[in-house]
């Protein structure tokens, strides 16, 4: 008996540490960095926001993983077929495709590309596009690309195509651009140039998302005036007249996207964020100053000081605000059925002597994959010209087509208040197509919003510390990424 | 089991064979997992942490000795700045935080050790918040303070007090950090402290009472005393929870306000390093900012046993 029991119970400890082993080993992966940090305070988080490109979410977001299909908005006219459908052929040897289509499109506008997606798929038997969409964009992205499993299609903002294109996550397209028959002809030309690193083309221009002006028609009309600024006097006059007691006629924040206002007012009044090659740093010009001053001098005229990031939203749609300037894919909340008063999205005046307005741009690329399928890239030229084509149900969801011919069309000018911001595109400035290029703009975002929180008065000062930590940022880029490419080995 | 295999009288050999090796076949298991999941990854790091590396183009890596480490060190280079003000921040958190996180628990402890009516329903409601995760009571904490709209303005404006942006100045960013996380995880050391004073042997209570010790000496002779290993124990733990601090200031504050002297005054050093190796593609200075802030929690820990040790022994 007792011998049974000597030669059991080990066995038994044994088994019962291994499975307990298991759930030990699971525990220690979460601190690959020496730490032992067990139960308490901090965790890593949940992929909150959109963390490399800020142009998408306001408030935190949630992650969420959405097949097409689903819940897709009121399905309007079918937009699709009459016009997808001859963009081109699958050669005759391929048959039943399957696409991996990826992007960051987690909020409302993501069941406006998934009706995208479906109609697509209805009017293409032989092609089936799977889209899923995840926050943390960039994170999913590159680590796919280290683990060979990129999709086969994925959205790249502007200013992120250099650099993924540097880390060897996207591929030239040249050649499928000619076959698809697209050509920058088609296309406002800065939004046209980001696609291009280091001589190729990567990326085909989807949308432009512009800096907007959300006004709250009710309180300018309260305060006499009838139509929306469109120059910087009457900019200034409605911003005036509607500031009195809780009212406030133009908010501006300390956060997102103080520094995009920043480049669009340095633009307009003649400076740059960096020299054509994206070499330099140019902000801290008299442009510059001027452009800074002109947005504190705003906040203290017309706004709360210290504002936190997206308080300006809140306050809008809370009634207390006349105008407030954020990116157009935030139309659907502070506009429409989203406020309880007549608010509108219109273009942003012009304030300095020149027309100029920030944009980011969703682009459509091809990603890396260490053994190409041509029937695939075929299946993909197909769809990626589809999207360009059939644009106007994504112009539904919030964003201004990039395609000239789809902004000149008639299904386009019924959709309002899109095609009263469209114009403005046309001045769409996108920064210099070089790897990196948005980590030289993190020195300018800690000075601009330094400067408007008031943790730096020194406008001057402020600028030309950034520009010389921004230089030698770039400085750093060149040595790591090198001239070029290297191609997928 | 070596113990009862030699009172079986085994010939003493193999006795001495199965001393040898029986423990180690116990730790085996763990082993395993310990050195693919920890040992491995760690020295991994310190490897990568003396490179220009990023993981989509490791053909390209190149050693470049301690250079990562050497920039985190010289002033003007583009890390220095962003980097010692991120460790600031981690040190000015820890310092706020870990006091509240050791004395709160403490004190609700001692409340519950009493046999109040209802302990058990007391006891689940101040662990519950610790089982939510980050981005929730980030997300709870954020919409009570924001400015426009959030809970407490709405309050203190409803009668007349004056309403702070308390997310986005200084030295209330950092406050609302610190509440949000103290009622988050104070439940934890408050159930590790309830357990450490049940564990205190009622006859040392009962000996107080025949010599007519007050509360205040029973609790400094008797209960502080007995409760010094726990206390060591929670105090280390809640000082590397706080230097882990990433996921509040990420959803509540986004690292502002801003510094134009680059950084955020409530940007944390794990923020720093996410922002680094994931974000920007720069692994190899990631890697070495976590080894100097792995080194500065060990030291923390050390000086923190020594102190509480010594304290103990005289």
């Amino acid at each position: 008996m007792k011998k049974l029991l000597l030669t059991v119970v080990p066995v038994l400890v044994i088994l019962s540490m291994l499975l307990s082993a298991c759930g030990g080993g699971g525990q220690a992966t979460q601190a690959p960095a020496a730490t032992t940090a067990p139960a308490a305070a901090t965790e890593a988080p949940a992929a909150p926001t959109e963390a490399a490109a800020p142009t998408e979410a306001a408030a935190p977001t949630e992650a969420a993983t959405t097949e097409a299909g689903g819940a897709t908005p009121e399905a309007t006219a079918a937009t699709g077929g009459e016009t997808g459908g001859q963009a081109g052929t699958l050669p005759a040897e391929c048959a039943n495709v399957e696409l991996q289509y990826w992007n960051p499109f987690t909020g409302p506008d993501g069941p406006f590309m998934g009706q995208m997606v479906d109609e697509f798929n209805a009017a293409n038997p032989n092609i089936r596009v799977t889209m899923t969409s995840q926050a943390e964009y960039y994170t999913q992205l590159t680590t796919a690309a280290a683990a060979d499993t990129l999709p086969d299609v994925a959205i790249v903002h502007a200013d992120q195509v250099a650099t993924q294109a540097f880390r060897g996550v996207l591929r030239p397209i040249d050649e499928v651009v000619t076959a698809m028959g697209v050509s920058g002809d088609d296309y406002p030309e800065a939004v046209w140039a980001a696609g291009e690193v280091a001589g190729q083309r990567y990326a085909i221009p989807l949308d432009i998302h512009p800096m907007t002006m959300f006004v709250n028609m009710d309180l300018l009309e309260a305060a006499g005036i009838t139509a929306a600024p469109k120059t910087a006097e009457e900019f200034e006059a409605a911003a005036k007249a509607v500031t009195s007691g809780d009212n406030k006629g133009f908010l501006l924040t300390g956060g997102f996207p103080v520094q995009q206002i920043f480049q669009q007012m340095l633009h307009q009044f003649g400076g740059s964020e960096f020299n054509a090659e994206g070499t330099e740093v140019t902000w801290n010009s008299d442009a510059g100053v001027q452009a800074l001053q002109w947005m504190k001098d705003a906040q203290a005229a017309y706004s709360e000081p210290n504002l936190e990031v997206d308080a300006e939203l809140a306050a809008f749609k809370s009634g207390a605000a006349g105008m407030i300037w954020n990116g157009i894919w935030q139309t659907t909340n502070v506009t429409g059925e989203g406020v309880e008063f007549n608010g509108i999205a219109t273009a942003v005046p012009q304030i300095g002597p020149n027309a100029a307005v920030w944009a980011g741009s969703h682009q459509l690329t091809l990603p890396a994959k260490q053994s190409p399928d041509a029937c695939k890239d075929a299946a993909a030229a197909i769809f990626i010209k589809y999207l360009v084509d059939n644009s106007v149900t994504w112009a539904k969801a919030g964003q201004i087509p990039a395609s000239n011919t789809v902004r000149g069309s008639d299904e386009f000018k019924a959709v309002t208040p899109q095609v009263d911001i469209a114009p403005s595109v046309e001045n769409a400035i996108f920064p210099p197509s070089v790897p990196g290029i948005t980590d030289a703009f993190g020195p300018l975002g800690e000075a601009v919003g330094a400067i408007m929180n008031g943790t730096e008065t020194d406008i001057k000062a402020a600028l030309d510390n950034a520009a010389q930590r921004a230089t030698q940022i770039l400085e750093e880029n060149r040595a790591t990424y090198g001239d070029a490419p290297q191609p997928a080995q | 089991m070596a113990v009862t295999a030699t009172r079986n009288g085994a010939p003493a050999a193999r006795t001495r064979r199965r001393i040898s090796l029986t423990p180690y076949l116990f730790l085996l298991p763990h082993m395993l997992f310990f050195a693919v999941f920890v040992f491995y990854p760690l020295f991994r790091g310190l490897w990568i942490s003396f490179q220009n590396y990023d993981f989509l183009r490791p053909e390209q890596a190149q050693f470049i000795g301690l250079d990562n480490y050497a920039a985190l060190f010289r002033a003007g280079s583009t890390k220095f700045n962003e980097f010692w003000n991120a460790m600031k921040v981690t040190v000015q958190f820890v310092l706020l935080s870990v006091p509240f996180l050791v004395l709160i628990p403490l004190g609700l402890a001692l409340l519950l050790n009493t046999r109040v009516k209802g302990a058990n329903a007391f006891r689940a409601i101040y662990f519950a918040p610790w089982v939510l995760s980050a981005a929730v009571i980030s997300l709870i904490w954020w919409w009570i303070f924001q400015s426009q709209g959030g809970l407490l303005n709405y309050y203190l404006k409803e009668i007349g007090l004056p309403t702070p942006r308390w997310l986005s100045t200084m030295p209330y960013a950092m406050w609302t950090i610190v509440i949000a996380t103290v009622w988050w995880t104070m439940g934890y050391n408050m159930i590790i402290l309830l357990a450490a004073l049940q564990e205190i042997p009622p006859e040392l209570y009962e000996a107080a009472a025949i010599d007519g010790a007050g509360r205040w000496s029973v609790f400094r002779s008797i209960t502080m005393p007995m409760l010094r290993p726990v206390m060591i124990f929670i105090l280390t733990m809640t000082i590397i929870a706080s230097f882990n601090l990433l996921a509040q200031p990420m959803m509540m504050t986004r690292g502002d306000p801003r510094l134009s002297t680059g950084g955020g005054a409530t940007q944390p050093v794990m923020y720093r390093i996410f922002d680094e190796g994931f974000v920007r593609p720069f692994q190899g200075s990631a890697a070495a900012m976590s080894f100097i802030v792995a080194a500065i929690m060990i030291g923390f820990s050390y000086a923190n046993n020594l102190i509480l040790r010594r304290r103990g022994e005289g």
